[in-house]
């Protein structure tokens, strides 16, 4: 029983990084239809902003600085970092493109990964980063049931989480720019006749979701402590995956698919093979498409011609 | 959106005559949509190559090429010879994914398993592993009917699926293969005490059999090199006739609109799973070669950047274009091959940004840029010079021509990691603000900007030749597809609502 | 006319390109005036670099009467890619070495660089490159066991010695690649030094293997197991897909009376993780790390490390060479530095011997690196290769990791 319930607390903890990152992709997909490949390495720019303002801030031995206070301006520089170079790629490498073929945007931000993730390597060299979270919050503290163990830092994440959808789905709902993504996403075309803008409403659709990656990049580091410069990709394409699984534009659909990647990859691992662990994640997934082709929580759309 | 005929364009020069009368689809008004095609085709560079390829004799044009093909093995070295044997593969793949994404409009992103799969079904059949050496002609068509029920079995599931959906059934179907192959060394079967080592892991399948044709066994790359010959030219022309057929008009109408087409009697599920399946035979087929010409197969060699850099190729060279498909091809088979050599890296950023330049703003104030930027150089100079900067000697840093020539006129400080980081960031922001500041004013930062440049590739990109590869064609795919969104040989759609 | 144009600006392109050149050249008399009144300030770095050079070169060089010669190593790793970090450092160490020889002997070798992305079918492409550029006398690389496979043959047909600081499948140095050589010991020595360490001074019963999915996991993996198993361990095998980036299914998975965890990352960074969150979730079994966990980015107090040297960090030429890398390049992680440091110097040394006795030919330099013998190497002690191409009397040690997070010498 402890094993099942500590699998699934990793689980848990997976799954919700895959839908944090998860949310920003079925974000900007909703709105415009983008399959934004480079968005895993805006989460990994964000990692690392988050690192060096660590470091800058003299690291988790600098006494003049609380933990609290320091892990809180991590976030606040990877979500500013992230955000803002999210921002940057939407209108440099997105929007000349917007009106093409999707495929065309979708090298474009094959293109944007391929770049930074070089970009990064360049600048900040090869090492392998560390968070070093166990230096400043000691192993041991955290909830123990039984034998099962749950990390300050897991817990943070998951209720981080879990609060970022419910504000991201009241955004969407209730204010106003909620409503101006609502219809730049059903139609474009007339939104801009409405009387909305729709650049705006892009650029901040690419700043919130920009800034949620920035958050899991930095959210990663405190709980898996390393990162390096390609961690993005294979992180992106998950996050991709529980989007799409969970319905592409659904942002519930997004942490459901995230959660059901993350309890598949470590009940498959603790239970079946830790070997064949991706290969039965990934069957299984595919599997749920082939049931549920437009995902969990996806509406069928039905377009009138 | 350019919906109203231009009716004075004259038919002169351009070389789409044929296409325009060729067919007329519902949903897509093609004469309207190749308004800016006419446009286009009578300027540019783009333009030149399309009237070369129209204007000459098919005969020339197939024989001419043929001709250099077949002498090339006996000019090149092992060198070149390999880059052409890669050069022939990724041709063969990139018209395979052709078929797949540009005729049916399908986004496969499981594309390269099919080609890892050809590999290592041939590796099996004719290596150590277990012990089966089937000779050649027997191996690569069973392994070619099992690439097409691999695809059929692949694509029969997911006919449903649309769009995107399809694309992240074929990923993760990409990906399940690819984790087989690297976990499939411990395979546990019933019949059997010890896990049966099926894929040899990330160790691969070593010591595979070269082919072996009619009693000819090829040993080195030249043979290869001309079986690619072969089988390229053969798949480019068979792809061709069957593009000019019913099936081929029937595939690019089901990638133009499906619902159009279905309600035209097409029958799109089922024109869906042939493109599919044909695109896995050709990925098979080039599969196999592969392992003749690597002699083993390893998991890393059918990736995630390999089709990244197919799908760029695809659309590089305009979806649904042949002559696309195989120059798009070729840039994006030769672009990461050339760039390995930082000298020639160097040679072709001074030759991209000069063109780049005087493209740009024209020959008379591209050369008052060029001359500026000299002088900007030789302030600097001066400037750092006399503030007793410490800086290296052209001796110290110049590995290349190129920077012997302009070394005494680049200023490069002692740390130049540090600088050329630095010089990095700002090129970066300078680039994405320069819109910002107003025209007039803008001249004066050019020199100053197109000086930075030079100064961050010589200083610190060009020593990272790997590095800056993979960053050169990330820029130039962004770049690329903001300035030919439709790719070099592709239609520009216009969609009339 | 459009054409027109770019054929006119193209010229006109050319001329002012030629102009420039032209300007550059004459005006170089202006220019060097500067040049020299600077030469002075690199002097300062250039000569800490000489005397740290001498210092890392306690080897008798008859510096005076080196002979200036000039060749390329070509270098084959991971320069980008999932294992960047292995890759970039050992070019960087390969340059360093190189660096430091012309510094020491007044030729001007070059580094040519060759990113496999750890493909063996990149590799062989760029195998071939190395071929064919005369000017390559001897490769250092490839990282990877698949790598040398790859590149074997058409190296061993062209004469070319090849080092390799990192590729340890004990079946390479079987005599089917001639030219091949390490500068580590392979997986046959490694497994039973640390699997005898395990059941005999642990006295282990139950061990956990994490068997990281590459080439070098499977094999260091597989040696340890069959060690163990033969010493009466019960060993359980746990395979990890290299790009995992949580490994906490993992270690739930560990039973709570396992001893030893023994895992065989080539990323030492994730053995940390892997350590770290044994230890979160109050997993008692110790860790020991192949030597790929070798490097200050593993340092779990308590947990155990093996390498094929006896104290990198004791070696005084090492620390040296440390601060050169560090001053140069930043800070490095990986355990694959000084091996290919040596890979490195073994091979310009070679060519040097080889262009004082005639002319540096491949054959000529594949004979030297044969005779290869450098006293106080980085990796410890006097470095030769066997016939076949290993290292000499390799042995492997044992190192246990202590409060402040060193690794320090037990056995």
């Amino acid at each position: 029983m402890n094993y099942l319930t500590q699998q699934l607390v990793n689980g848990l903890t997976l799954g919700s990084v895959y839908a944090l990152i998860a949310l920003g992709y079925t974000l900007i997909y909703g709105v415009l239809q983008l399959l934004n490949f480079a968005h895993g390495d805006v989460y990994m720019v964000g990692s690392f902003a988050g690192y060096f303002t660590m470091i800058g801030l003299g690291g988790p031995q600098n006494p003049m600085v609380p933990i609290w206070v320091m892990i809180l301006l991590m976030f606040l520089a990877g979500m500013v970092v992230s955000g803002g170079l999210g921002v940057m790629i939407e209108k440099f490498a997105y929007r000349p493109l917007r009106s093409s073929p999707r495929i065309t945007s979708l090298i474009s931000a094959l293109g944007v990964s391929l770049f930074l993730e070089s970009a990064v390597l360049l600048l900040f060299g090869p090492k392998i980063r560390n968070y070093d979270t166990t230096d400043y919050i000691p192993i041991g503290t955290g909830i123990h049931i039984g034998g099962v163990t749950i990390e300050p830092m897991r817990i943070l994440l998951i209720v981080i989480s879990a609060v970022l959808m419910v504000v991201l789905i009241l955004v969407v709902n209730k204010t106003r720019l909620g409503r101006g993504m609502r219809a730049v996403a059903y139609d474009s075309d007339a939104a801009v006749m409405m009387g909305v803008d729709v650049n705006r409403v892009i650029m901040l659709t690419f700043l919130i979701a920009s800034a949620l990656a920035g958050a899991a990049g930095v959210m990663v580091g405190l709980v898996y402590f390393t990162i390096n410069n390609y961690m993005g990709f294979l992180a992106g394409l998950k996050a991709f995956a529980a989007a799409v699984v969970g319905g592409i534009g659904s942002i519930p659909g997004a942490v459901l698919g995230g959660l059901l990647i993350g309890f598949l990859e470590s009940l498959a691992a603790g239970y079946l093979s830790p070997n064949f662990a991706n290969v039965i994640t990934f069957a299984a997934l595919i599997a749920v498409m082939l049931v549920k082709p437009r995902g969990l929580l996806g509406r069928s759309a039905i377009v009138k011609v | 959106m350019t919906n109203k005929p231009d009716d004075s364009a004259p038919q002169g020069e351009a070389p789409a005559k044929p296409a325009a009368s060729d067919s007329l689809h519902i949903g897509t008004d093609e004469w309207v949509a190749q308004h800016t095609d006419r446009q286009e085709a009578r300027r540019g560079a783009v333009a030149m190559l399309a009237v070369v390829r129209n204007r000459l004799p098919a005969p020339v044009l197939w024989g001419v090429p043929l001709i250099l093909l077949l002498l090339f093995p006996m000019m090149a070295n092992g060198y070149l010879l390999r880059v052409g044997v890669n050069l022939g593969l990724f041709l063969m793949l990139s018209l395979g994914l052709n078929v797949v994404v540009g005729y049916a409009g399908l986004l496969d992103l499981g594309y390269v398993a099919f080609y890892g799969f050809g590999a290592y079904s041939y590796a099996l059949l004719s290596s150590n592993q277990f012990g089966v050496h089937l000779p050649t002609w027997i191996a690569v068509p069973l392994v070619v009917i099992a690439s097409a029920v691999l695809g059929l079995l692949v694509s029969l599931p997911s006919r449903r699926l649309l769009g995107d959906y399809l694309a992240i059934v074929t990923l993760f179907f990409g990906e399940v293969f690819l984790e087989f192959l690297s976990a499939g060394d411990t395979i546990s079967v019933p019949w059997a005490k010890e896990p049966v080592n099926v894929t040899g892991g990330a160790n691969g399948i070593v010591s595979v059999d070269g082919w072996s044709l009619f009693g000819f066994e090829f040993k080195t790359n030249t043979p290869y090199f001309y079986l690619l010959v072969v089988t390229c030219f053969a798949l480019t022309f068979g792809l061709y006739r069957i593009s000019r057929s019913r099936v081929g008009r029937a595939w690019r109408a089901v990638g133009d609109d499906a619902l159009a087409a279905e309600a035209m009697a097409i029958p799109v599920k089922r024109l869906k799973l042939l493109a599919f399946v044909v695109g896995a035979v050709i990925a098979g087929l080039t599969g196999t070669i592969f392992a003749g010409v690597q002699l083993g197969v390893y998991p890393t060699s059918f990736d995630m950047p390999l089709l990244i850099l197919l799908y760029a190729a695809v659309i590089l060279g305009g979806s649904g274009s042949l002559a696309g498909a195989i120059l798009g091809g070729a840039v994006m088979s030769l672009l990461p091959e050339v760039l390995r050599q930082p000298e020639i890296g160097e040679a072709l950023f001074f030759v991209v940004l000069v063109i780049g330049v005087f493209k740009v703003m024209g020959a008379k104030r591209g050369a008052i840029m060029a001359a500026a930027t000299f002088v900007v150089g030789l302030v600097i100079n001066a400037i750092l010079a006399l503030s007793k900067v410490p800086h290296l000697a052209t001796d110290d840093w110049a590995q290349s021509t190129v920077g012997h020539v302009i070394g005494p006129w680049l200023f490069v400080p002692a740390d130049r990691m540090l600088w050329g980081n630095i010089g990095f960031v700002v090129l970066i922001v300078a680039i994405a603000t320069i819109n910002r500041i107003p025209r007039r004013v803008r001249a004066l930062f050019i020199p100053l900007l197109l000086w930075l440049a030079i100064f961050v590739w010589m200083v610190r990109l060009s020593p990272e030749a790997s590095l800056t590869r993979q960053m050169v064609i990330g820029g130039v795919l962004i770049v690329f597809m903001i300035a030919r969104p439709q790719g070099i040989f592709g239609k520009q759609r216009v969609d009339i609502v | 006319m459009r054409s027109f144009k770019i054929v006119s600006g193209l010229t006109a392109a050319t001329c002012v390109a030629l102009a420039l050149s032209a300007c550059a050249g004459g005006s170089t008399g202006s220019t060097t005036a500067a040049a020299a009144s600077n030469s002075a300030s690199p002097a300062s770095s250039s000569s800490d670099a000489a005397s740290s050079a001498s210092a890392a070169s306690s080897t008798p060089a008859e510096s005076g009467a080196a002979k200036e010669c000039t060749g390329s190593v070509g270098f084959m790793g991971p320069i980008t890619g999932g294992a960047a970090s292995i890759g970039a450092e050992q070019l960087n160490f390969t340059q360093l070495a190189v660096d430091n020889f012309n510094t020491k002997s007044g030729s001007t070798y070059k580094v040519v660089q060759g990113d496999t992305q750890l493909d063996p079918g990149q590799a062989s492409t760029i195998g071939q490159q190395f071929v064919s550029n005369s000017a390559i006398f001897g490769v250092v690389g490839p990282a990877g066991s698949p790598g040398v496979d790859a590149v074997g043959p058409p190296f061993g047909k062209a004469d070319m010695a090849f080092i390799s600081a990192s590729a340890t499948a004990t079946k390479l140095s079987d005599g089917s690649y001639p030219t091949f050589f390490r500068t580590i010991p392979n997986d046959s020595v490694q497994g039973p030094t640390d699997a005898d360490f395990i059941s005999g001074t642990l006295g282990a019963k139950k061990v956990v293997i994490v068997e990281e999915k590459t080439s070098y996991g499977e094999g260091v993996a597989t040696s340890v197991k069959d060690a163990l198993v033969k010493n009466g361990v019960s060993v359980t095998v746990v395979r990890v897909s290299k790009d995992q980036p949580d490994y906490s299914a993992i270690v739930t998975s560990v039973a709570n009376d396992t001893d030893v965890v023994f895992v065989t990352f080539q990323i030492a960074a994730n053995s940390q993780v892997l350590a770290t969150q044994l230890k979160q979730q109050g997993k008692k079994a110790v860790v020991f790390g192949s030597d790929g966990s070798f490097s200050e980015d593993f340092k779990t107090p308590g947990s155990y490390v093996s390498s094929f040297a006896p104290d990198i960090n004791g070696i005084p030429a090492d620390a040296e060479i440390i601060k050169q890398y560090d001053a140069k390049y930043g800070a490095f992680g990986t355990t694959y530095g000084p091996p290919i440091y040596v890979a490195a110097q073994a091979l310009v040394e070679a060519a040097q011997r080889a262009c004082e006795a005639g002319s540096i030919t491949r054959a000529d330099v594949l004979a030297q690196v044969k005779q290869t013998k450098i006293e106080n190497a980085l990796t410890g002690g006097t470095m030769s290769f066997t016939a076949k191409g290993d290292v000499e009397g390799a042995k492997f040690y044992v190192f246990k990791i202590n409060e402040s997070g060193k690794p320090v010498f037990v056995k």
